[in-house]
């Protein structure tokens, strides 16, 4: 049971927000010595050094360094940043937001359920980024703040900040289940990788079609909720004129 | 020439990549980490363009000079680049009349989503900085962000058509779109390669060491495989839901990626775990389920979890603070019935499909 050390330290790292890469390379040294691993591999340089290596048996080290090696492709995406940092530098964003603007929408709940299918959209075409403060804080809020003015001038307090959680959640609801559409976002290569350490070779494209009735999923529950927002703000501002 | 399309050559490039990245950061003296930085992102570069040549325990001791390297706080970012003027504000918001802490909002949210992400982040405080406007160019700035994922599908297509592996033939696409991307942004914005490859390093390092997470975690996977921890949680599972019971089997496996999500702060954290300890050994192994549908659907069930725990800060605590939502949890809130309906849903559907497929 001792084995399960290597959780409790992910946990107890994690809730005192130490160094997640510390925290998760404690996790698995600790991990593999209780299981009684030795710390390299009996081979080569290390050829029966005592303490640090056990007689047929592979060392911690380097099972991190191969499984390392051979998940090169989870960060493969590093490859795709100088051409997104000077597209960004060009104006990327601005364009983006040219893009949503031009979705005229009369209300909140449907700017917003616009917004979370532009985020899924984007996550399809392998475009990843923080939408909170790129898009969500600078633009998607103040258009929803605009489309409640509309139907009262004044908004109330309480109504502001329904509208600013809503932003933030169609945001979070279109990245989350839309970046699984792409087979170059990093979640679909971690579960690639993962269940190909655990004896099954998974075909890319297969995840990603398995993922699409999830996704139809999240868009109705989005858009049932933004509608019930409508609704709800409607009769807010309304009742009150 | 079959090398040149190969995987391994793609690592190389990357490799080649960080290595730039790494001299760019050791030249600027801007920079509040200049030589731990340029030291990690160098021996990242080492191990991704030598790790299919050198033995796996050097690369072993390279990784935990990289975790000790970020550990000790020696991973940064570099400074905004000198007089660079702020721009005007995309949108005149007349009736919010908030600019000032539409700025300060950026701010929140680089340091702190730098620290501790889900996912890599590409929240780059120098979006709103520019040296001078740039010229214009419209729309046709989305061409090479558009080239890489056509150009990823276009070698997934043509491996498939050798019969070749068409998931190899995606990888290795991504490497080459990301280059197609890079020739087609220094057409378009005539540029130098030095901008090019110092905006790419800019925005690495804004995303920071949390972008080895992922491969970190993996790594993690594989050793608490080694461990047996998956099949300690497996018998501990199995030990409390009757026999065969599927329903429950999905719903241990759906809970506790939510669970282990919420507890985390993370999905891509949570799921090695629970895939080592309860999706392969008590799902896809003995009731020979799709594994790809259950891997992806225990995934997204994570994400549920996800939406609704503060420790995802740079989901849900972050934008809040950016909004200046007066409740720091109103996003949470809002998040509740949506939350709960999908990972209802996904432990409905995957239970369907191991019933009726």
């Amino acid at each position: 049971l001792l084995k399960l050390i290597g959780v409790v330290i992910v946990i107890v790292g994690l809730v005192l927000r130490l160094r997640t890469t510390l925290v998760v390379a404690v996790a698995a040294l600790a991990t593999g010595l209780l299981a009684g691993l030795p710390l390299l591999s009996s081979k080569g340089v290390w050829q029966d050094v005592p303490l640090l290596t056990k007689t047929g048996q592979t060392g911690i080290i380097n099972l991190l360094g191969k499984a390392f090696a051979d998940n090169r492709l989870m960060t493969l995406f590093i490859i795709t940043l100088p051409a997104i940092g000077l597209s960004e530098r060009f104006g990327l964003q601005e364009q983006a937001a040219a893009l949503i603007r031009r979705v005229s929408a009369a209300t909140v709940g449907r700017l917003l359920f616009v917004y979370q299918i532009f985020r899924v959209v984007q996550g399809a075409l392998g475009i990843r980024l923080n939408g909170h403060p790129s898009f969500v804080r600078p633009l998607v809020f103040p258009m929803a703040a605009g489309a409640a003015q509309q139907v009262k001038q004044e908004l109330p307090e309480q109504t502001v900040e329904t509208i600013k959680a809503a932003t933030a959640a169609s945001e979070n609801y279109g990245n989350f289940y839309g970046q699984n559409l792409s087979v170059v976002q990093a979640g679909v290569l971690l579960v690639y990788g993962v269940m190909k350490s655990q004896g099954y070779e998974l075909s890319l494209w297969s995840l990603v079609f398995y993922t699409m009735p999830i996704v139809a999923a999240s868009l109705l529950l989005g858009g049932v909720q933004f509608a019930l927002l409508d609704r709800r703000l409607k009769k807010e501002l309304e009742g009150q004129q | 020439m079959s090398w040149l399309f190969s995987l391994e050559a793609v690592y190389v490039l990357t490799g080649i990549l960080l290595l730039c990245f790494a001299a760019l950061t050791l030249n600027d003296r801007n920079h509040s980490h200049r030589f731990g930085s340029a030291l990690f992102w160098a021996v990242l570069g080492v191990i991704f363009a030598l790790g299919g040549v050198l033995p796996y325990w050097v690369t072993g001791l390279l990784v935990l000079l990289l975790v000790g390297l970020d550990g000790a706080g020696q991973v940064g970012k570099s400074a905004p680049e000198v007089n660079r003027k702020q721009m005007k504000p995309r949108r005149n918001e007349g009736h919010e009349g908030r600019k000032e802490e539409l700025e300060e909002g950026f701010d929140v949210s680089s340091s702190s989503s730098s620290l501790r992400g889900e996912k890599p982040l590409l929240s780059n405080a120098e979006i709103k900085f520019e040296a001078e406007p740039a010229p214009r160019i419209g729309p046709r700035i989305f061409w090479p962000v558009l080239a890489i994922p056509l150009v990823t599908v276009a070698f997934a297509v043509v491996f498939r058509l050798l019969r070749l592996d068409a998931n190899r033939g995606a990888l290795v696409g991504l490497g080459f779109g990301g280059l197609v991307a890079m020739g087609l942004a220094l057409w378009l914005t005539k540029s130098r390669p030095r901008d090019l490859l110092d905006a790419g390093r800019r925005l690495n390092e804004a995303m920071g060491a949390v972008n080895i997470l992922p491969q970190l975690l993996g790594s993690l996977g594989v050793i608490f495989a080694a461990a047996k921890v998956g099949e300690l949680i497996a018998v501990g599972i199995q030990q409390v839901i009757p026999d065969g019971n599927v329903f429950l089997l999905v719903l241990a496996n759906c809970l506790g990626m939510a669970l282990f999500t919420i507890v985390m702060g993370n999905s891509f954290a949570a799921f090695p775990v629970i895939a080592a300890g309860v999706l392969v050994p008590l799902i896809v192994k003995p009731l020979g389920v799709n594994p790809a549908l259950a891997a992806i659907i225990t995934l997204t069930a994570g994400s549920s979890g996800t939406l609704l725990t503060p420790m995802a800060a740079n989901f849900n605590i972050v934008p809040a603070a950016l909004l200046n939502l007066k409740d720091q949890y109103g996003v949470i809130r809002f998040q509740l019935p949506y939350a709960l309906t999908i990972w209802a849903l996904h432990v409905l559907l995957l239970w369907l499909f191991i019933k009726f497929a």
